[in-house]
């Protein structure tokens, strides 16, 4: 419901985007800039690397406005040129992520005893930043970004199946490092 | 099996969207945004389109029909124009020819009438015809020049109409009627001066007789 009402109000900002009004634009990167940036963050887990990710993605909104044709809110079409710019940013860089569902099966990840867990936002957040690239981004997507499987494998070019183990391994890799005394300090 | 850290992080959502981008990354980005006119251009492009590279083969299919119009328009003119001045070329060297290329008979035939009539009427002022006591034959003198006048009018039609046999008939016939107008006039001519020749050296004979 109050997605809802949310994409109303930018309804006429878009608009005004599509006829090219620098002051629209200007404020839908406002709106939209700090969400979007965070996205490129995690994937990119670079500083640098996801501000020009930022950039190039919202240059290529700007231009492929017309493109939106409503059928999801508008958050939610950005981000996913925004996943999108991150992903190829990445796979530019390096082959890691293309080799994501090569990497070997593994053992069915424990069931870890998850009481005794101090969940705190900022550890979280850091232990996420430590993981290996191609569990960084399939745990991302999934937890933060909001993405089921069936997308996550759509994105990634892999299989639904792939990204739901892969992403059971993430998440206990996640605890391991979360539960390394380091960390705390 | 309840995921517990799912949980955690979206009721939490917020609170992991740290990091900011410098204020100045805005400034780098409208710099390169396509200028508005550009935009609407694309506009119309993406309409139509949908995905990139279908836009992209779109734009290049418009564009080439646009040239093969171009194309063709420009054929269509150039050969209309070539058309144009080819028909112009053909009445332009058809109007001075006239009689000699639509009815090439006629021309020997005008030759030939012009001469009889004006042979004849050079045979006809030779008579005096006031001594003859015919002053009535103003209505053929005028009669002729209606026939004359009719036959310059049937000539100027000749150049116009697309019936010339039927023209180029009544012409003949014309410059028949006229001559055998002049020939019958000066038959009567000669009949009379016959007729008044012969009473006058009669009378003469008669008076020399009687003197």
């Amino acid at each position: 419901m109050e997605k809802i009402s949310y994409q109303d109000v930018n309804q006429h900002v878009i608009e005004r985007c599509r006829n090219g009004e620098n002051r629209a634009q200007y404020e839908l990167y406002k709106l939209y800039s700090k969400a979007m940036f965070n996205v490129c963050m995690r994937i990119t887990n670079d500083y640098a690397e996801a501000e020009d990710v930022l950039q190039e993605a919202f240059i290529s909104a700007f231009k492929n406005m017309h493109s939106y044709k409503g059928e999801a809110s508008f958050g939610s079409w950005l981000k996913r040129i925004v996943v999108n710019a991150s992903i190829n940013a990445i796979r530019k860089r390096r082959e890691e992520v293309v080799a994501l569902d090569e990497r070997e099966a593994g053992e069915i990840p424990d069931q870890v005893d998850e009481d005794d867990m101090e969940w705190q936002v900022e550890k979280v957040r850091a232990a996420i930043q430590k993981l290996p690239e191609g569990y960084r981004i399939v745990l991302t997507l999934y937890l933060l970004e909001g993405y089921d499987h069936a997308e996550i494998g759509e994105i990634l070019k892999i299989s639904e199946s792939t990204s739901k183990s892969q992403y059971s391994r993430a998440r206990k890799k996640l605890i391991d490092i979360m539960r390394e005394p380091q960390l705390v300090a | 099996m309840e995921d517990r850290l799912k949980k955690f992080v979206s009721e939490n959502r917020e609170e992991f969207d740290v990091f900011e981008p410098r204020p100045e990354l805005w400034q780098q980005i409208c710099q390169q945004i396509p200028p508005p006119q550009k935009e609407t251009t694309k506009v119309i492009k993406f309409n139509f389109g949908g995905h990139g590279s279908l836009t992209a083969d779109m734009m290049l299919m418009r564009v080439a029909a646009a040239i093969l119009l171009l194309l063709g328009c420009g054929l269509t003119l150039y050969l209309a124009k070539l058309n144009v001045p080819e028909t112009a070329n053909n009445l332009a060297t058809v109007q001075p020819a006239t009689i000699r290329n639509i009815a090439p008979e006629l021309a020997d035939a005008e030759v030939y009438y012009i001469n009889q009539i004006e042979e004849k009427e050079k045979r006809l002022s030779a008579y005096d015809l006031k001594v003859l006591g015919l002053d009535g034959t103003n209505e053929i003198d005028r009669e002729l020049a209606r026939l004359d006048s009719s036959y310059n009018q049937l000539k100027k039609q000749l150049l116009s109409t697309p019936n010339t046999e039927r023209v180029v008939e009544a012409m003949i016939q014309n410059l028949r009627i006229r001559t055998q107008v002049l020939n019958h006039q000066l038959e009567i001519l000669q009949n009379i001066n016959k007729e008044t020749l012969q009473p006058t050296s009669e009378t003469q004979t008669n008076e020399k007789t009687n003197v």
